[in-house]
């Protein structure tokens, strides 16, 4: 026997033994011996029928006496291991052979659920009662054993230990066979399986829950009751219910028997894994697109009412089952420590029970997180409504840390979303500023804030639009975004302002720490800047979110903005026609808390001529009264003082004016000097000078049967002034009669082709000539018909502006040195901005000296790219060729 | 002729103007500031900071040259001619 001679050459023998062997010993252990392998072949392989040869004890005697107990434990180990393998762990894995090819397995089907959930079941079964029974075949070897040995009592403990040892050696043996054998799909299964558990469990508690607040209507928070409940006196309310039920029992019967196989792991994973599936998705189903609600609390409710009552019925059952676990189960798993639920009834969760509450929490609020986080640029968009979900990130960003996470996804959705040419820079202006309002509740520092809102400020810092959109924001309450917040008219300076006053009321100046109060508030709620956040930047605690000052610092200088609101502010007095100026007073008001008075100093002027003119402008028409006009020609239209309005403007503090030459009609021009006169005569010795081309006019052309009316430009009344008298005008002439270029004619002329009050046809000269399409009335003829009025403002035609913008000012003040850049760009093929920037201010210093910021420059190359004379590639300037 | 008055009625015509005090030079003397602006005490130009001429018919801000003739004692001297002050009637 190969068995016998590998085992007597073990070091195990005594062999000193050997040398009293005689023939007669020798025939008689070998006799012992067969009948003693015979024995444990019958007994193994007796089909569950424990039968034992009455000779066993004696053979194992007699082979004990001649010191071969230990090659008998050997054989018979080797025995049962080889019938576990054929009986036990064979069979086994067989019931799991038709789920070798998992993809075809549908999970959901219920059929195909609960036959697999049959086998698992049948399969434990078998290979347990297999597993027992071997367990008694051992038990009887040990009891051979004892007899052999006498009733000496070191001896009987020493048997104890080996006793043990050899369950313990039995309980591997059987392990690592069934682990050497484990099929691929098994884990699978056992997934399956417990997901499909989980899942029956879930909607029993959610029935449950709904019977409770049929129960309990008023009170709407049942869940959070519930666990209070179990959290302070521990007498919870589902434990008897699930702990009894047959569900939990039959599932506690699953782990268990694994547990005994010693596929502790594999099942601890499999349903830990079942676990956070479904916490997934129930986080998913959940949260979802929603984000009008917070979604936080109802998540850890569920992780109470649902996970945690499983695994607290789960664990209780495998304490009280301990018992009937194999007497062998001395074998601990690696989580056995988790797992020792014992206080069952005592109501106090134990550590392994927290500790699942704290992985499972961890889990939810990672999960929510993500799933906020790629749904960050939606939510910011349909902020503030979405604000909820903004409080659950928050909350889980606390928790998880991973507010880095939040910066390069969002980053990089704005690359994605925003960031394009397709989105107009109101647009992208509006995120930028819903992204800072609902990111500081995140991160009240700013410190991720100043990560993400570069990118955008980068980018806007390329269009050339940029300056303009912010202050149109800032300041135009009408004129902004739709959709954007509080879209009750206010402009964003109003809203900013309005959210100061709030803070200012609700909370102590942050600066005045005078009082041990305030410092001690302070203190506590210090805290470090976080590691992304750059040093330079921040440090400051409690460093308050500056919006403004975010929005400021895309453009690089307030003094930029200020300059741009005043061409924008110029713009629209000069073209008021009613001296109204109450929201430009508000929003000059607002501009001088947030930039300071002295920055708003030209820009008041501005207003105050607006005041002046009014008063100027009435003082005027009472000197009517004492010294009437002038009786004008015979045959002119007569006009009246009445009839003109001024608006009088300190020229020095307004920016420069597009001065254009203009003829307008005799009778206005005979006006305004009237009108100028009489300024001259109350203001003495001040001046008037006129700029004929600016301001507006209301006049009304009265046809057949309809009059219409329009608010147009001087210019544009000249021209169709001169169709009264000649209703047919070559271009040239006509220019010559307005006194205009003969282009800037035919281009403002269009104004009134498109409303077809005019037409145009080509001469054979190739001259233009213009039509009256409909002979006006003469006025002195006038209907009554005055019903179908049609209002036409200025400000039709784009690009026609009374003030020069910044841009052009820039330009004009910038050319000086597009030569220069030319030459450096010729020298060195490419440059970047800085360099630019660096090399004029080195080079620049003689009349007029190289002043300009860099983003002034910037502005500047931008437009040499628009116009083709530059190319910008990966941040260098090269000359286009 | 009445009935071409009633036409007009309705048209306004709202044009714009600057002022000027038409100072034959552009800047105060005193402050060196434009004569269309206003000196450096006040903030308003225009009434608020009314040019003055002198006897001269040099002209100034009349804060400027009040505050020239105050530290000038007993006899004032125009500060661009030096000539005596005197305003001019
Ligand atoms: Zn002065
Ligand atoms: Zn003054
Ligand atoms: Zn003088």
């Amino acid at each position: 026997m190969a068995a016998a001679e590998s085992s007597l050459a073990s070091p195990m023998c005594n062999l000193a033994i050997l040398d009293s062997l005689n023939k007669n010993s020798v025939g008689e252990m070998t006799d012992s011996w067969n009948a003693f392998c015979l024995a444990t072949e019958n007994l193994l392989g007796g089909g569950g029928e424990l039968s034992l040869d009455p000779n066993f004890v004696s053979d194992v005697r007699n082979l004990c006496s001649r010191g071969l107990e230990s090659l008998i434990v050997e054989h018979f180990l080797c025995s049962v291991e080889e019938t576990f393998e054929k009986n036990g762990a064979s069979r086994f894995w067989k019931h799991f052979g038709v789920y070798r090819d998992s993809a075809i397995l549908d999970m959901e089907d219920p059929d195909q659920q609960s036959a697999m959930q049959d086998i698992l079941h049948k399969a434990l079964e078998e290979i347990i009662s297999e597993k027992q029974y071997q367990e008694k075949c051992l038990l009887m070897l040990v009891h051979a054993l004892e007899m052999c040995r006498g009733s000496k009592s070191e001896e009987q403990t020493y048997l104890k230990t080996e006793r043990n040892y050899l369950f313990s050696k039995y309980q591997l043996t059987t392990a690592s066979v069934l682990m050497a054998s484990i099929p691929r799909q098994f884990p699978d299964v056992l997934r399956w399986y417990f997901k499909g558990r989980l899942e029956e469990l879930s909607a029993m508690m959610a029935r449950g829950s709904e019977n409770d607040s049929e129960l309990h209507e008023d009170d709407g928070m049942d869940l959070d009751c519930k666990t209070a409940e179990m959290d302070i006196d521990g007498t919870h309310h589902h434990k008897s219910t699930l702990g009894n039920s047959k569900l939990v029992r039959n599932i506690g019967v699953v782990v268990r028997d694994l547990r005994g196989l010693g596929l502790t792991s594999i099942a601890e994973d499999a349903y830990a894994s079942a676990i956070f599936l479904l916490l997934k998705a129930k986080v998913h189903e959940l949260a979802g697109d929603e984000f009008r609600f917070s979604v936080l609390e109802s998540i850890k409710g569920w992780i109470q009412a649902v996970p945690l009552q499983f695994l607290h019925a789960l664990l209780a059952y495998l304490g009280e089952s301990k018992s009937y676990e194999s007497p062998s189960s001395g074998l601990k798993s690696p989580l056995a420590s988790h797992l020792s639920f014992t206080h069952h009834g005592t109501g106090i969760p134990s550590e392994g029970l927290v500790r699942w509450q704290l992985r499972l929490e961890y889990f939810a609020y990672e999960t929510l997180q993500d799933l906020r986080i790629a749904k960050l640029f939606e939510i910011i968009v349909d902020y503030p409504d979405s604000s909820p979900a903004i409080e659950d990130l928050k909350l889980c960003l606390e928790y998880t840390g991973q507010h880095s996470k939040l910066v390069e996804s969002f980053i990089a959705a704005l690359k994605y979303r925003l960031l394009t040419a397709g989105a107009s820079t109101n647009d992208i202006l509006h995120q930028y500023v819903s992204t800072i309002k609902a990111l500081r509740t995140i991160d009240p520092a700013g410190v991720f804030l100043e990560a993400v809102g570069e990118p955008i400020r980068e980018y806007l810092r390329g269009r050339k639009d940029t300056i303009k959109c912010i202050v149109t924001m800032l300041t135009d309450g009408a004129g902004g975004n739709p959709s954007g917040p509080g879209s009750t008219g206010d402009s964003l300076l109003e809203e900013l302002n309005r959210d100061e006053e709030n803070q200012e009321n609700s909370s102590l100046d942050d600066d005045a720490n005078t009082d041990d109060k305030q410092a001690w508030i302070n203190a506590q709620s210090w805290e470090p800047d976080p590691v992304e956040a750059d040093p330079l930047k921040g440090g400051r605690y409690r460093r308050k979110v500056d919006i403004l000052g975010m929005i400021v610092s895309i453009i690089g200088s307030k003094d930029q903005l200020v300059n741009e609101y005043r061409v924008m502010l110029a713009e629209k007095l000069l073209n008021k026609s009613d001296y109204d100026i109450d929201s430009e007073i508000r929003t000059l008001e607002l501009l001088k808390i947030h930039f300071g008075e002295s920055s708003m100093q030209k820009c008041e002027i501005m207003l105050n001529d607006l005041i002046d003119s009014k008063r100027t402008n009435t003082n005027i028409k009472a000197t009517l009264k004492l010294q009437p006009q002038p009786v004008a020609d015979v045959g002119e239209h007569e006009l009246s003082l009445d009839n003109l309005n001024a608006t009088i403007i300190s020229s020095n503090f307004w920016p420069p004016i597009q001065d254009e030459a203009l003829i307008i009609p005799g009778p206005v021009d005979r006006l305004l000097s009237d009108y100028a006169k009489r300024f001259n005569e109350i203001k003495t010795p001040r001046k008037l000078l006129w700029k004929k081309n600016l301001g507006t006019v209301k006049l009304e052309l009265q046809f057949e049967d309809r009059t219409l009316q329009f608010s147009v430009t001087p210019l544009h009344a000249s021209i169709i002034s001169q169709f009264e008298d000649q209703t047919s005008w070559t271009s040239k002439n006509l220019a010559a009669a307005v006194g205009v270029p003969v282009d800037v004619l035919n281009r403002r002329i269009y104004f009134w082709i498109n409303k077809g009050i005019l037409a145009e046809s080509i001469q054979e000269s190739g001259d233009h000539k213009f039509t009256l399409v409909e002979a006006l009335v003469e006025s002195g003829k006038t209907g009554a018909n005055t019903g179908s009025c049609e209002e036409l403002l200025v400000g039709d035609e784009e690009g026609e502006t009374s003030v020069a913008s910044v841009e052009d000012q820039l330009r004009k003040e910038m050319t000086v040195y597009e030569k220069f850049i030319t030459g450096m760009l010729t020298n060195f093929g490419s440059m970047a901005l800085d360099r630019i920037h660096n090399t004029l201010k080195m080079f620049c210093i003689g009349d007029p000296p190289y002043d300009k910021s860099l983003q002034q420059l910037q502005g500047f190359l931008t437009g040499l790219v628009a116009e083709e004379k530059l190319e910008l590639r990966d941040g260098m300037y090269f000359l286009k060729k | 002729c009445r009935a071409q008055e009633n036409e007009s009625q309705d048209s306004t015509w709202h044009a714009v103007a600057s002022w000027t005090w038409d100072a034959q030079d552009e800047t105060c003397g005193i402050c060196r500031m434009a004569f269309d602006g206003c000196c450096p005490d006040c903030k308003l130009p225009g009434d608020d900071c009314p040019l003055i001429w002198g006897s001269c018919n040099h002209a100034f801000h009349l804060h400027c040259i009040l505050k020239w003739v105050n530290s000038q004692t007993p006899q004032a001297h125009c500060p661009m001619c030096r000539r005596e002050w005197q305003f001019k009637g």
